[in-house]
């Protein structure tokens, strides 16, 4: 059966696409029977998790899978043409011509050694028929359009010479060149922080509305969808589970995964004291696939016939469409819900775990030849407090010295000038728990390193630790001899917690804890964090680009921009009444789960670029891209100062 | 986030012990295939003084320049010389040169390479400028060079060759160990104030030494290979004691009248040469699932 | 980039020094002294004498040293102890057939094997793995080939069996036609083993860029595959293909050695091997350090020009 929505004629009709990776270990499945239809000019989201099959789904589309992945059935049939039976030169002709594609991640995306000119200049003369000079004339405004300011002279420049956000308009300049009818996005916006990220979404949304193209956009984020999509299209092991407007989808969802999904995400304005919902499990393994409903082994309403028979999508109210033995999903169940969380214990006073002052850290580049050295000024004087079991929140972009402040922290990096003092000691949470691991060591033995470094224990001692840890953060003891690369992301970064708390840390800094990790498993560590945070009475500094995560899990935010922290205070206030420009704009640019709310906002995404770090301006380094800045803020360096009771911003025009 | 499930893994199974395995190094298609080749190599090695052959050195004038039949399977030489069993004995000096040059260049690569890369600054510099000193000769041509000055002999060309190898593995240690020392997981370990000793011996030695023995199987092919070219010279093992090279020298005047004495010995040294490459290959694929095609 | 430049040269130098050096001390460790080894034991102790004084071993080592690096600046290479000439004169004399031999093989090897590299890849890349296993294979059992055991099958079947090429004359360089075809066997030996190498490196190289973003983004542009093909993924895997081949140089100079000992033609190669059967280290030393130089400075080429025409290095 095929939905689609009754806005116009169908552009895009998908039947019961199926795409199958054939390795080493068997035949994967990935799309495993998709059908649905795009309008013309309609927006369509197609939502899922890593392994879910959606990017291999609309990588199937124009058969640009990579070997061993191959279309193993169904038909794409664009204005009623069969793309699945054409040859590759046929289907040459509509690549690029009749649909445009935006990949994931922009800094690959674009040929290294070729100027944009010539990735650009060349199909648009074969799509359009036009002359080498009227085509680089059409090169040029497109890439106006999307925001490359001098686009004439930057059409000359090679991909590196621009920054990921650039380039990412490079490539939906090139997409929307040859005036395709269908854009497919893939991600494109996952690589981005997240002031980037709604430029482009806003940009993507628009330019295809001005051309009257339909877009496709396949994204693990269903807030991001709110803001855009005319239609979603819910996908959990390679099929769509659910689909429909995009209204009725976050409303009233029917299928339990994407009723599941919409609870697992902290919002702008939630409560802080509840758990959150989080599903249980790991989405099922491809290569064996059980029989029946994929979902019901971490669904709470699963009954018998899931087990036994594989649900097709079927009309339920809102005109949406679920693939799901249960009506209504878990409505169907009495709705429980979620416990308390339990409420970290600050200790009240003066005792701070942690102070930094006046931190300062250059990076200097050295050249044989000329004399000034360039130097990075990764982190520019920042002072900060985190109480005893109190989390600091650090939040900013890429680039604006998070990650810096970390290791400067742990004392990876020696500090170019400035003091840290900590009362205890501080341990570390790293982004990529994978990385993080020595691959030739069990995780009983990683577990157990720091202690086995400091001598703790004898060897039975030190076992009996691992065990209380491995009990702690929720891990099946049985994966102890087990090695890293046998583990999930969620488990891995369990194993994770678990070595950060063996030496009885008073601080533990975790870098973008889950980033790595998928939507379904995110809420699963943030509550185990949650907990030990409450548990232990340990400080934590969580630092992150996820400013709902961090507005969840912290109690005081800092937000930094350029080495430089431009506003801090208390998680809530910072949030729901920030005094600095910067910190409204990153806190505007956050999508929100909920149409009507996001059909509310004020969509002005924050213009431009980070600045490069290497040469800073002389007043506000936010002033370049700061809607209210005056000749005060370029001339004169603002410094950190209360606004409010407890709130600190740096800004001249804060209130 | 891609490989969230992509990476999990079944515990393996145990197979029935007389099954060929599936599973691990000994699993892979390219290790059984070099091991079905080299394996035989080694036995008639090890037993040609049981053979029926004629021994190596012992000549035969009333048969000389036999084409190959069943007395001699690969034929006689000029001195009516068994050439199968000249060339078993010269397999004897191939694999002895391989396995000293791999392991010479092993164990001094491990230990300078890890100097070098673990502690920087000026060990590095100094053993980096002897490195590029070394690599800047051609491998053979460094080792006829140095065969030139030592002398000729088993021990020498051995040296020689080593020679040549043992900065290229410095420079592959070294080189593992910097990526190694900028990985999180070392990182972890000095926020729990490892020592560097810790660090060497747990983190750091034990992800370098899967690489490294792959390189000391090509490298002990490629020791065979210039063992027999500096034998052909006449600058390697010196007659009448046989080595493939010099076999196949002594073969090369009478080319047309007897082809068996310079080809087959060839083919010999190609199934090594082969068969150890092959090897290399499958532990690789092994180790790194990624080499896999 | 010219930071870069000035590093590099700088290591060049140094490299070099080292090298002058190393076959210097080298060769004043033999047991004995040169004089003697060189003599054998035909000389009297007269003349033994006269040899050391004019070979200038009685002068403290560091005079020795000084005045060899000296001799080296300007090309004063002194005489041969066996034949009397001049050792600048027969190297180059040499040199011209050796270069000749050396960069036909480098042409014929670029021309033949990247296209079959790039192609195998492209088989590779799109799961058609009988024609790729099958050239790959052939590439690495080619590859593994003693260079000498190959040439003597190709002249056992080319000169010998087939008459298609000579196997002995005179090598010169004043009638090329003549030169050509005695040169013609021993640039294929050598060939053969560069093509394998060059092809599996082609291959490798031009596989893993076939599976860059950039290439699937060419291709949703509708880019026909043949551009795809030679415009984006060669010209990726041009740069790394670069390096390897200054690298593969070493490899060939190995080879000439060979197969001009086999041919018996009177390039470098056989000057050293003939040097060093006459004992004769003057020779041989300066034959060593000049293989030597040859090789670094053609790497230190090849490592600026890949450097100068990768976009990505900024100026």
């Amino acid at each position: 059966m095929t939905y689609q929505s009754d806005v116009a004629a169908t552009l895009l009709e998908v039947r019961d696409l199926r795409t199958e990776f054939d390795t080493r270990t068997g035949t994967v499945t990935a799309v495993d029977g998709v059908s649905f239809s795009v309008a013309k000019g309609e927006r369509i989201a197609i939502v899922g998790e890593s392994g879910s099959g959606k990017s291999a789904m609309a990588m199937s589309l124009l058969r640009l899978l990579a070997h061993p992945g191959r279309v193993a059935g169904g038909q794409v049939l664009l204005d009623g043409r069969d793309l699945a039976g054409l040859s590759e030169r046929a289907l040459n002709a509509i690549r690029g011509r009749e649909v445009g594609t935006v990949f994931q991640d922009p800094m690959s995306s674009l040929d290294p050694v070729m100027k944009v000119s010539r990735q650009m200049v060349r199909p648009i003369m074969r799509n359009l028929g036009l002359g080498r000079d009227d085509a680089r004339t059409e090169a040029i405004r497109w890439l106006d359009k999307v925001g490359i300011p001098d686009a004439a002279r930057r059409i000359d420049a090679y991909p590196f010479e621009m920054s990921g956000g650039m380039r990412q308009r490079v490539m939906i300049a090139m997409a929307l060149s040859c005036r395709p009818r269908l854009v497919i996005a893939d991600e494109p916006t996952t690589a981005l922080d997240v002031t980037i990220q709604a430029q482009i979404v806003a940009m993507l949304k628009d330019l295809t509305a001005e051309a009257g193209a339909a877009m496709m956009f396949i994204t693990h984020d269903l807030g991001l969808v709110a803001r855009f999509a005319h239609n979603v299209a819910v996908m959990y092991a390679g099929r769509i589970v659910e689909f429909g407007p995009v209204g009725a989808i976050f409303a009233a969802p029917q299928h339990p995964y994407t009723q599941s999904l919409l609870r697992t995400i902290p919002s702008v304005d939630g409560l802080r004291n509840t758990r959150l919902a989080q599903i249980p499990g790991l989405p099922p393994d491809m290569r064996r696939k059980p029989a029946g409903c994929a979902f019901r082994a971490r669904c709470a309403v699963a009954t018998d016939r899931c087990a036994r028979d594989l649900p097709e999508l079927g009309p339920r109210p809102g005109g949406l469409a679920a693939a799901c033995w249960v009506e209504g999903g878990l409505t169907a169940a009495p709705v429980r819900p979620e416990p308390r969380r339990k409420p970290a214990r600050i200790a009240p006073g003066k005792r701070m775990t942690v102070e930094i002052n006046n931190l300062v850290k250059h990076f200097e580049g050295r050249s044989l030849l000329s004399k000034n050295r360039s130097v990075v000024r990764a982190v520019n004087g920042v002072n900060l407090r985190v109480r005893n079991g109190e989390t600091l929140g650090i939040v900013g972009e890429s680039g604006c010295g998070k990650s810096t402040l970390a290791r400067l922290l742990l004392g990876l990096e020696q500090a170019t000038s400035g003091e840290i003092f900590i009362e205890g000691l501080a341990q570390m949470i790293f982004q990529d728990p994978f990385s993080s691991f020595n691959p030739k060591m069990r995780i009983a033995g990683i577990i157990e390193e720091p202690l086995a470094v400091q001598r703790w224990g004898d060897r039975a001692e030190r076992a009996a630790r691992v065990e209380d840890l491995v009990a702690k953060v929720g891990l099946d003891p049985s994966h102890l001899d087990r090695y890293p690369s046998q583990l999930s992301g969620g488990q891995r970064q369990r194993v994770a917690v678990a070595r950060a708390l063996a030496l009885n840390p008073s601080v533990v800094v975790a870098d973008e804890p889950t980033s790595a990790l998928d939507v379904s498993v995110r809420a699963q560590i943030i509550n185990l964090l949650a907990d030990l945070k409450a548990d232990l009475g340990i400080s934590f500094v969580f630092i992150s680009h996820d400013l709902l995560t961090v507005r969840y899990i912290a109690d005081r935010i800092a937000v930094m921009y350029l080495g430089e922290v431009v506003e801090y205070g208390p998680a809530e206030d910072v949030f729901d009444r920030p005094v600095h420009p910067y910190t409204r704009a990153l806190i505007d640019a956050v999508p929100i789960p909920d149409p009507k709310l996001e059909a509310g906002r004020s969509n002005a995404p924050l213009k431009g670029d980070l600045p490069s770090p290497l040469d800073l301006p002389e007043g506000c380094a936010f002033a370049a891209r700061c809607p209210m800045a005056s000749d005060l803020c370029r001339t004169e360096k603002p410094v950190l100062k209360k606004h409010r009771t407890s709130q600190e911003a740096a800004c001249h025009y804060a209130n | 986030m891609a490989n969230e499930t992509a990476d999990i893994r079944q515990p393996r199974l145990r197979l029935p012990a007389l099954s060929l395995p599936r599973d691990g190094v000994w699993g892979n298609r390219k290790v059984q295939i070099a091991l079905m080749i080299l394996g035989p190599i080694l036995v008639l090695t090890a037993l040609a003084p049981l053979l029926p052959l004629q021994a190596p050195l012992e000549t035969n004038l009333r048969a000389t320049m036999e084409p190959p039949s069943i007395v001699h399977p690969f034929g006689t030489d000029r001195m009516g010389r068994d050439v199968l069993s000249r060339t078993l004995e010269g397999v004897k000096v191939s694999l002895l040169v391989g396995f000293s040059v791999a392991t010479i260049a092993l164990v001094a690569g491990m230990i300078f390479g890890t100097l070098a890369g673990f502690f920087g600054g000026m060990i590095d510099r100094i053993v980096m400028t002897i490195v590029d000193i070394f690599l800047a000769f051609p491998s053979l041509l460094l080792a006829i060079g140095l065969v030139a000055i030592v002398g000729t002999g088993l021990v020498p060309v051995i040296a020689a060759i080593a020679m040549a190898d043992v900065p290229r593995f410095i420079r592959l240690q070294r080189s593992q160990v910097l990526s190694l020392r900028s990985r999180a997981f070392i990182d972890a370990a000095r926020t729990v104030n490892a020592s560097q000793g810790w660090m060497m011996t747990r983190h750091i030695i034990p992800n370098t030494v899967a690489p490294m023995l792959v390189a000391a199987s090509i490298a002990s092919a490629n020791a065979i290979l210039v063992e027999a070219s500096l034998s052909f010279l006449g600058l390697g093992i010196m007659p009448p004691a046989p080595s493939l090279g010099n076999i196949i020298r002594d073969g090369q005047t009478y080319l047309q009248q007897a082809w068996w004495i310079s080809t087959l010995p060839g083919i010999v040294i190609l199934l090594i040469a082969f068969s150890l490459h092959f090897l290399s290959d499958g532990i690789r694929e092994e180790l790194d699932p990624r080499a896999r095609k | 980039m010219l930071d870069y430049a000035l590093k590099k040269s700088v290591q060049l130098v140094v490299t070099i020094f080292g090298v002058v050096t190393l076959v210097f001390f080298t060769l004043r460790l033999i047991p004995g002294d040169a004089a003697s080894a060189m003599a054998g034991d035909t000389m009297s102790g007269e003349a033994l004498e006269l040899l050391r004084e004019q070979m200038g071993l009685n002068e403290p080592i560091l005079a020795q040293y000084a005045a060899y690096l000296r001799d080296l600046v300007t090309l004063d290479l002194g005489q041969t102890i066996t034949t009397r000439l001049p050792v600048a004169e027969m190297i180059g004399k040499a040199i011209p057939v050796t270069l000749s031999i050396a960069v036909l093989t480098i042409v014929l090897t670029v021309i033949i094997s990247i296209p079959l590299g790039t192609v195998a890849a492209y088989m590779a890349h799109k799961g058609r793995a009988r024609l790729d296993n099958l050239l790959t294979g052939f590439a690495m059992i080619v590859d593994l080939m003693p260079s000498f055991w190959t040439a003597l099958v190709f002249l056992l079947l080319f000169s010998l069996t087939l008459g298609w090429f000579p196997a002995s004359g005179m090598v010169s360089l004043d009638d090329p036609a003549v030169f050509l075809s005695r040169i013609a066997l021993p640039v294929l030996v050598l060939s053969v083993t560069q093509i394998a190498t060059m092809a599996r490196i082609t291959r490798t190289s031009v596989l893993e860029i076939l599976s860059e973003d950039y290439v699937r983004t060419a291709r949703a542009m509708g880019w026909s595959e043949f551009r795809v093909l030679f415009r984006h993924a060669l010209k990726n895997a041009a740069l790394p293909i670069a390096t390897v081949i200054g690298l593969s140089f070493g490899n060939l100079l190995n080879g000439t050695v060979i197969v001009e000992f086999i041919f018996t033609i009177p390039g470098i190669g056989n000057l050293l091997i003939n040097g060093i059967n006459s004992r004769d280290y003057q020779l041989v030393q300066t034959l060593i350090v000049f293989y030597a130089l040859l090789f670094v400075t053609i790497n230190f080429i090849t490592d600026i020009v890949y450097r100068a025409l990768d976009p990505r290095v900024t100026f």
